[in-house]
């Protein structure tokens, strides 16, 4: 750790990963719902248990990129961060904001209103003074990180960086939009949810794995940075009109179905593209470095993104197929391994990477961090293909032969079954990742000779 | 070959297009027709205007690239009952 | 660190990031394109009804008036690279004159069909068709803005760049105009 403000990203990692403790357990709740289905249904009904699940993923991985950023821009910049009371107080609005849903929901508070009631759409439920409070949060960030940029040395990492950070901030504020109008109301949550994960986001990624790779592999600079752009450029290009996939049948007029299933298409793109860059950059790198772990990570996330966000997003794209798929579980499988893969992988890369910096110690229990990226992404993977199957089947039965909801249901009880045992793992493995990263002072178990970390 | 000289096949190759669907050409032979001139015009933009001649690698990238890609819309123009 | 994806990258005339909004371009209409041909396979009579409909001789010009641009788009490259100021700023100019005809040729068009009420929900022909010619007619659109802006620069770089992407939007268009014309 080269600079003092970097330590501000632990406290972030820290939270982040609390939080992703709770996520991963609140989908096993979830996971046993589907098999007993009257579990908790009084004290935490599924509806409920959904949104904390859902909501704690997407916190908790934004405070893993605040973290990321607060870590990776001084180095980059070569500046200590603009101020770090200010990323102290962002940090405070976000974990009371965090509280505040959470205890809103569970006791359902204040139904119905306008300041403190939820506003129940997913992924956006917040009441709307939390929402305030992310603005203004998301506002303390950009200021001090531009601040930095602006002072320092600007490289294509933080620019992608900040482009995509600044993006993110100002699509949040359509969550303020909310029209009676069904369709219109659709049609904005998705400028969101769908800007945020298949394009916004995606420079993020993609700046963090360039600066990942950077580190870890050695490669010059420029070479990244030419690939940085690259990927950026496609990303942007298919992922906005790429909007479209989603407005297929809420009302919206018919040549979305066109415009959404070319454009979609092609989002597999940037993802094929940082997949080849991770590994292209690990071929050509000439540094060995001692952080292995991050490294896998690194990959599995490039690698795990291209399949979640590529290839399972494309299997259920075009309008022909999403007209039969919609809403089943095959977009179940898809959201869990595209979100696990791009951005729970790509957190738990750069909080690999940089906690050795930060606590002040080498690269500990390598051995014990890689065992848990093969259970949690052994688990996830096969989650995935337990859904996959769950969905195939429920699309054949209900929306080709016309069985009803719930009878359907009852029919798949069996890959709802392997689904918890795959959860178990994710969850053991997240236990593991949090060990291995947080507690270990020593090597336990001997690794191979090696350099200095950088 | 100069761009001027290019231009010159330009729009050689596009009076022929037009020529042939005014002398009342029509159907599955139209399409061969056209579609076939298309290409050579594609072509002749990719390397005189936008300069791919000069690397021939690239070039022969782009020319399997838009054969394939005529070749299946040619399929599906011809494919017609 | 030398590469060999790298030399061959170097040898791209032109900007690579241009070069990734080509490939993206062309990769998106050429997939309109063969979609309109595969939905046509399902409705042979509508289409060509629908067809009828359109100004094909009036596209015919366009595709004359659009390779003429090109050709001056191309010149004006040249006069950059030679260091002529005035020539390649007159060469511009008139490429983005001729995109303004393209562009006047083309809203007859659609003022023609809109008033014999054909809109993008008439029939599936016309949703391909105001999709494809309408993102192509955007993009002679920001062509010519973009060549307004290079223009002004009046750097061969610059030059260079505008004009790759006008030869993009002409080579779209040739491509274009016999699959959604004249077959
Ligand atoms: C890091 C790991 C995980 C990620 C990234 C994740 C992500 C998500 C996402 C994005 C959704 C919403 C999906 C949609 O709208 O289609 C969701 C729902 C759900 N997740 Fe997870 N999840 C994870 C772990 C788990 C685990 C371990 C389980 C337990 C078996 C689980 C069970 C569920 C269930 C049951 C739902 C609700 C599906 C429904 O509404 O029918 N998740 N998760
Ligand atoms: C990392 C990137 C991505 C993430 C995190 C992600 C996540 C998700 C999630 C959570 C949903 C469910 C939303 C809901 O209805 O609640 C969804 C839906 C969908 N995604 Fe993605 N996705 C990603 C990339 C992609 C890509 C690249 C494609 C296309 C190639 C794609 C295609 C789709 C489609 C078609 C749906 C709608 C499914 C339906 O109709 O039910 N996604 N995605
Ligand atoms: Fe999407």
């Amino acid at each position: 750790m080269k600079y003092q403000t970097q330590k501000i990203a632990l406290a972030y990692f820290v939270v982040a990963m609390a939080l992703f403790a709770v996520q991963v357990t609140m989908g096993l709740v979830l996971g046993w719902i589907y098999i007993s289905p009257n579990f908790l249904s009084e004290i935490l009904p599924f509806n409920v248990g959904r949104m904390l699940h859902t909501n704690s993923l997407i916190v908790w991985l934004l405070l893993g990129f605040f973290g990321a950023a607060y870590y990776l821009i001084p180095e980059e910049a070569e500046r200590e961060i603009h101020s770090p009371k200010l990323a102290w107080l962002q940090l405070a609005i976000f974990v009371i904001g965090t509280a505040g849903v959470v205890v809103t929901y569970l006791f359902n508070l204040f139904d119905g209103n306008w300041l403190l009631g939820n506003e129940g759409r997913e992924f956006i439920e917040q009441p709307r003074w939390v929402k305030v409070g992310i603005v203004v949060a998301a506002l303390i960030f950009l200021y001090n990180i531009s601040m930095t940029v602006l002072a320092g040395r600007k490289t294509a990492i933080t620019n992608i960086l900040l482009l995509g950070l600044w993006g993110l901030a100002l699509l949040f504020l359509f969550a303020f939009v909310n029209p009676d109008n069904l369709a219109l109301d659709k049609m904005y949550w998705w400028y969101i949810v769908h800007l945020w994960v298949e394009g916004t986001w995606e420079l993020v990624m993609a700046s963090i794995l360039a600066f990942l790779m950077l580190k870890l592999t050695g490669v010059d600079r420029e070479v990244v940075e030419k690939w940085l752009y690259v990927i950026a450029a496609l990303a942007l290009f298919s992922g906005i009109l790429g909007t479209g996939h989603h407005y297929y049948w809420i009302g919206t007029p018919g040549y979305w179905q066109w415009i959404g299933s070319i454009f979609s298409s092609f989002e597999v793109a940037p993802f094929f593209a940082m997949m080849s860059f991770a590994f292209v950059m690990v071929w050509k790198g000439r540094r060995d470095h001692p952080n292995k772990a991050a490294l896998l990570w690194s990959l599995g996330c490039a690698t795990l993104a291209f399949f979640g966000a590529g290839v399972w997003g494309f299997l259920h794209t075009l309008h022909g197929v999403n007209y039969y798929s919609h809403g089943t579980q095959i977009t179940a499988a898809h959201g869990h391994l595209a979100f696990y893969g791009a951005y729970v992988c790509l957190n738990l890369a750069i909080i690999t990477y940089a906690l050795p910096h930060l606590l002040g110690r080498d690269p500990y229990n390598q051995v014990l961090n890689m065992v848990s990226f093969w259970l949690m992404s052994g688990g996830v993977v096969f989650m995935t293909f337990t859904l996959t199957f769950a969905g195939t089947i429920q699309t054949h039965l209900q929306r080709v032969n016309g069985e009803g909801y719930m009878d359907v249901q009852d029919q798949l009880w069996l890959f709802y079954a392997m689904r918890f045992g795959s959860g178990v793992a994710v969850v053991l493995g997240a236990v593991l990742f949090i060990y291995a990263v947080l507690v270990p002072r020593r090597e336990i178990i001997e690794r191979g000779a090696s350099q200095p970390a950088e | 070959m100069s761009v001027t000289r290019a231009w010159a096949w330009l729009i050689a190759l596009t009076a022929t297009s037009t020529a042939v669907a005014a002398i009342g050409l029509s159907g599955r032979w139209l399409a061969l027709v056209v579609l076939a001139l298309a290409w050579a015009k594609a072509e002749l933009i990719l390397n005189r205007y936008l300069h791919l001649a000069q690397a021939p690698n690239i070039a022969r990238g782009f020319a399997l690239g838009l054969a394939l890609f005529m070749l299946a819309l040619t399929s599906l123009a011809v494919a017609i009952p | 660190m030398t590469t060999p994806q790298a030399s061959v990258l170097d040898d791209l005339p032109g900007d690579l990031m241009m070069w990734v909004l080509i490939l993206s371009e062309l990769a998106v209409f050429g997939a309109g394109l063969m979609g309109f041909l595969a939905v046509r396979l399902t409705d042979p009579p509508g289409f060509a009804e629908a067809q009828a409909h359109l100004h094909s001789t009036g596209a015919g010009i366009n595709t004359l008036v659009l390779v003429t641009s090109g050709w001056l788009a191309a010149l004006a490259l040249e006069a950059a690279r030679a260091g002529r100021r005035a020539r390649l700023r007159a060469l511009l100019a008139g490429a983005a004159l001729l995109g303004g005809v393209f562009l006047f040729l083309k809203a007859q068009e659609y003022a023609d069909l809109w008033a014999a009420g054909l809109t993008f929900e008439s029939h599936a022909f016309y949703t391909f068709h105001m999709l494809l010619t309408g993102f192509h007619a955007a993009h002679v659109l920001a062509g010519i803005l973009l060549l307004g802006l290079v223009g002004w620069l009046a750097t061969p770089r610059a030059v260079e760049a505008g004009a790759a992407f006008w030869h993009m939007v002409d080579l779209v268009w040739v491509l274009l105009f016999p699959v959604v014309y004249l077959i």
